[in-house]
């Protein structure tokens, strides 16, 4: 079985190539400090919504930009500018996940990620 | 303390079910003690068929009396409480049934009762009786404890959907349900995720859970033969349940990205997500599985492979199972279950079927012993204290070489090498490329496991990373799929293979050069992210698929010469080449229609962030979209859903628009949970879909119309003639002043002056309106008269001539529905997706064909 002796090695060193390419490429979970001091890289940040902040969305403006305030989870609070129309729901959002990296002063997210406590498991029985 | 006395609780409903999980439980537990105990001694083969049988009927006791519950509203029980309301649409009950954990396991539980059922009537009294169902038994132990709700100790085993309200962790402590005479029946559930509201939804968890439960059959034939050292045996028997399994389960699949595409706004059929991924892989495994089994009944061999992946398809469906209920992926999916502190037991399942199958592997008491004794300390040392990763890893790592280790001591060997033309070799090869799929997109789906493990924080991958490692191994398939039906077993001719697979080759490259050419490399791509080596991969793409529709349509019409029942292989084949020429046109042709005019882009961050994929359109203004003029009409709320109206107009050949159709995307509001979801609307055509959802709106309903019709406030300007004034939908220029009457005339007499303001009023469209409101005098009396315009919903009061500095006063109020509502939307165009949804059918229809077939064969061998 020698011409499958030599596909199996060729099955391994595939497998072992993806592992090390897919992880050399692959954004990490991080938080703001991170993302400010590697800009040029994609970052995961996690965090909460700062309600005290503005959120500006004008959709006449530009539909696909929201503007809002994100704290991260070490508290370090930055200016997001989100490139997709502001999700439905937003403010129920318990958690965030941003997707994108810092330009400037901002952190500019291509995607985004929400844990609404409503979604599976909120309300509690009431009695009419 | 006395106890509380509860007013018009059903509590035999409870009871009932129950007894029937408790029953269920032990009746398994007592099939799978006796059936393994049949297998020395056959005197117990009477009371396991007994036990699996009260099994059985106590599983669909549970189902029945968990319906039943549902269908009256028993909201005192927490299950129907969560997943019920008494308004909702009752088509919708069996959604309700399997939206949560406990009801899933209950439909997977369903089905494996099911097919042991009709297994144990297949194999009464063969030599896979008792083997099989031994395993059937005892994953059915496992399942049956899924539904306990027990303490063990400090361990939970189960989560019962026969819990009362009152007694649910979480809700126990609700004042009014501690109260006396509590009346269960003023409560109200909270009701089914609108999401969920879907015909699909009552159809693919069904089909999908079959899929997940026939992979036990050819795991429990697998597990079987390493019992009884049979390796050969189990094959013919196990093919047609094999197929069975690749045709549900691929349809199962299938129909969840069918719900997804017309129920989710996630854009898509397929998005890569870890739980559409975790069905995916077993599907990936079942197919290799069941090719290699047909290399080993029509030539013999591949035996430790078919062992593998018989078996590592069902431990993939416990680990996909484990992925997406223990809570483990956490923000890394959209539709996992929520953890019900279940995650201990879910990966004490799935280690204790690789124990299982690793200990069956070992052929040497002593080793197989040692291994036992070894595992077992491990995992009480893990429990008592604590390094439960390191040992897991240890563990895992050892058992897997031990599994070849094994491998190489004891599992017959073939003794000569296969051929290079011959279709075993390439066949196997493509089981090979299959398993590797599936094992890199498990590599890539596991990894917030692989974060718990080894405390990384690596983030789960995009949709474009899976789409390119898969590119590959698409492509590497469709060759194989095209160039394997020409080659015989054992030996064949390499010039006449050559010169057969030859013709459909050409052919292909020609009309796929032909239509790849101006479909990717003459329109600039949509999406500015895909490079040349993407184009160039997808046109190899389409050519291969190409090449596997044509080579196996030539094998079906030429060799087989048309007869339907011997081209089973041959027509799935076709169907799964077109499933993904479909898949590969509609994802790289998409098109996105509602391109944001806006120029303000930040380039400088990169292909990733195009924001321009949405469109504002304001109601009753028409925008070109695409090939499209677009309307918003307005909106209206039926039940919970708000539809938004969107007619689409085409020039006709005078240029002037004409009516095509219309699209109602709507938002889905759950009143008891306030979650709100798009979903889109599509239009369908042959061969393309206008696909269409709402991104953004205001959700509230004016239903007052005279509200509508209100006026704001007066404004009031100051101004000379040629002056302008701006409104919310015009520009308004004070034209001109016109007088009936000189100054002259008016001063001689003491007759009436009326001077009238013309105002020009321009809309957004450039169109000219004009008012006139007028200024009149009569007895040194200012009577002004206003004039409204309706088509601008703007009102003109002229009340004021300032001699002085020529000036004239004029108030405008705008009515209140000129703050026109908006929606933002997306809209694609995905052409040829109706290839993918046929490809689908017709490899739904070959496996079909093929499992009658082998069924066939087989009672002609028997």
């Amino acid at each position: 079985m020698k011409k499958l002796h030599i596909v199996g090695i060729v099955i391994i060193a595939v497998a072992i190539g993806v592992i090390f390419v897919s992880l050399k490429n692959t954004s990490t979970y991080a938080d703001f400090t991170e993302a400010i001091s590697n800009p040029e890289k994609e970052y995961h940040v996690v965090g909460k919504l700062d309600k005290t902040q503005p959120q500006i969305y004008d959709p006449k403006l530009n539909a696909d930009q929201f503007m809002f305030t994100l704290i991260d989870n070490k508290g370090v609070s930055k200016q997001v500018v989100l490139h997709k129309s502001k999700p439905q729901d937003f403010e129920k959002s318990e958690q965030i996940v941003l997707i994108g990296k810092i330009q400037g002063n901002e952190f500019h997210a291509n995607d985004i990620l929400m844990k609404c406590p409503s979604k599976y498991n909120d309300g509690k029985p009431q009695i009419d | 303390m006395n106890e509380i006395q509860y007013i018009a609780e059903r509590l035999w409903a409870g009871h009932l079910g129950n007894a029937f999980v408790v029953l269920s439980f032990v009746s398994s537990l007592l099939a799978f003690i006796s059936y393994y105990l049949s297998a020395n001694n056959a005197s117990f083969q009477k009371l396991a068929r007994l036990a699996f049988n009260v099994h059985g009927l106590s599983v669909i006791g549970i189902i029945a009396t968990l319906f039943y519950m549902l269908l009256n509203h028993y909201f005192e029980y927490q299950y129907v409480w969560q997943h019920s309301n008494s308004t909702m649409d009752m088509k919708y009950i069996l959604s309700c049934f399997w939206e949560g954990q406990e009801g899933s396991f209950l439909l997977w539980t369903f089905w494996n009762v099911v097919l042991g059922m009709i297994l144990k009537r297949q194999l009464k009294n063969g030599d896979w009786e008792i083997p099989v169902m031994t395993v059937f038994s005892l994953v059915q132990v496992f399942l049956a404890s899924m539904l306990l709700g027990v303490y063990f100790f400090d361990y939970k085993i189960g989560t019962n959907p026969f819990l009362l309200l009152r007694d649910h962790a979480e809700f126990s402590n609700l004042p009014f349900l501690q109260k006396e005479g509590f009346v269960p029946i003023k409560l109200d559930g909270r009701g089914l995720n609108p999401l969920l509201m879907n015909y699909w939804m009552t159809i693919h968890p069904p089909t999908l859970f079959l899929g997940f439960a026939s992979t036990l059959v050819p795991f429990a034939f697998a597990i079987g033969a390493l019992w009884n050292k049979k390796y050969n045996d189990w094959q013919k028997i196990a093919l047609p349940w094999t197929y069975f399994c690749i045709m549900i389960l691929g349809i199962g699949i299938l129909m969840g990205g069918a719900w997804a595409y017309e129920a989710l706004s996630f854009g898509g059929f397929w998005a890569w997500d870890p739980v559409e991924n975790s069905s995916l892989v077993p599907w990936l495994v079942i197919v290799a599985a069941g090719h290699t089994m047909i290399i080993n009944k029509n030539k013999g061999g591949s035996l430790f492979t078919t062992h593998f992946l018989a078996i590592g398809s069902f431990l993939l469906v416990l680990y996909s199972t484990f992925l997406t209920r223990s809570g483990v992926l956490g923000n890394a999916s959209v539709h996992a279950f929520t953890d019900l502190g279940m995650t201990g037991q879910l990966v004490l399942y799935v280690l204790t079927f690789i124990f299982i199958t690793v200990a069956l592997l070992i052929n040497d008491k002593l080793f197989k012993v040692s291994y036992i004794v070894v595992s077992l300390l491990l995992l009480f040392f893990g429990m008592l204290y604590g390094y439960k990763k390191v040992l897991l890893m240890v563990w895992l790592g050892s058992s897997g070489i031990i599994t070849f280790i094994s491998y190489y001591l004891y599992f017959p060997k073939e003794k000569d090498e296969e051929e290079l033309f011959s279709r075993e070799f390439w066949m196997f090869l493509g089981s090979l490329v299959f398993l590797l799929s599936g094992l890199i997109i498990t590599y890539f789906t596991s990894i917030p496991v692989i974060n718990k493990l080894f405390n990384t924080e690596f983030a789960p991958p995009k949709v474009h990373v899976y789409n390119t490692w898969m590119m590959p191994f698409a492509i590497l398939i469709m060759l194989l799929i095209a160039a394997s039906q020409f080659l015989k077993y054992k030996k064949t001719n390499p010039k006449k293979f050559l010169k057969r697979v030859s013709y459909s080759f050409i052919l292909a490259l020609l009309f796929g050069l032909a239509c790849s050419i101006p479909l990717y490399f003459m329109t600039s791509p949509e999406n500015k992210g895909i490079d040349n080596w993407d184009l160039i991969s997808y046109s190899i793409l389409f050519i291969t698929g190409l090449f596997a529709v044509f080579a196996n349509l030539d094998y079906f019409i030429i060799v087989l010469k048309g007869k339907v029942s011997k081209s089973g292989a041959a027509i799935a084949h076709i169907g799964f080449a077109m499933v993904l020429i479909g898949a590969l046109i509609s994802t790289s042709k998409k098109v996105t229609l509602a391109k944001n005019t806006e120029d303000k882009k930040l380039t400088s961050l990169g292909k990733d962030f195009d924001d321009r994929e949405s469109i504002l359109l304001t109601q009753g203004d028409t925008l070109p979209m695409g090939p499209y003029l677009v309307t918003y009409k307005g909106k209206k709320r039926i039940g919970i859903n708000i539809y938004f109206t969107v007619d689409y107009f085409k020039l006709n050949k005078d240029n002037k628009p004409e009516y095509d159709f219309s699209l109602e995307p709507h938002i889905q509001e759950n009143p008891k949970t306030g979650q709100q979801s798009a979903e889109p609307d599509t239009k369908h055509y042959l061969d393309r879909d206008i696909y269409t959802h709402i991104t953004a709106a205001d959700l509230n309903i004016d239903t007052t119309t005279k509200k509508k019709d209100a006026f704001t406030s007066a404004k009031n300007y100051v101004g000379h003639v040629g002056d302008t004034i701006f409104s919310s939908n015009a520009l308004v220029i004070i034209d001109s002043l016109r007088s009936n009457l000189s100054r002259e005339q008016y001063e001689k007499n003491d007759s009436v002056l009326e001077v009238t303001a013309v105002l020009r009023c321009v809309n957004t469209q450039g169109k000219n309106f004009f008012a006139h409101p007028k200024f009149i005098i009569q007895n040194n009396v200012v009577i002004p008269k206003e004039d409204v315009l309706e088509d601008l919903g703007l009102k003109f009061v002229f009340w004021k001539i300032n001699p002085d500095d020529g000036t004239v006063e004029i108030t405008m109020s705008e009515k209140l529905a000129n703050n026109k509502d908006f929606i933002v939307m997306k809209a694609f165009v995905f052409p040829f997706i109706n290839v993918l949804w046929l490809g689908c059918l017709i490899m739904a229809f070959g496996t079909g064909i093929a499992i009658v077939e082998r069924i066939r064969k087989f009672k002609v061998q028997l």
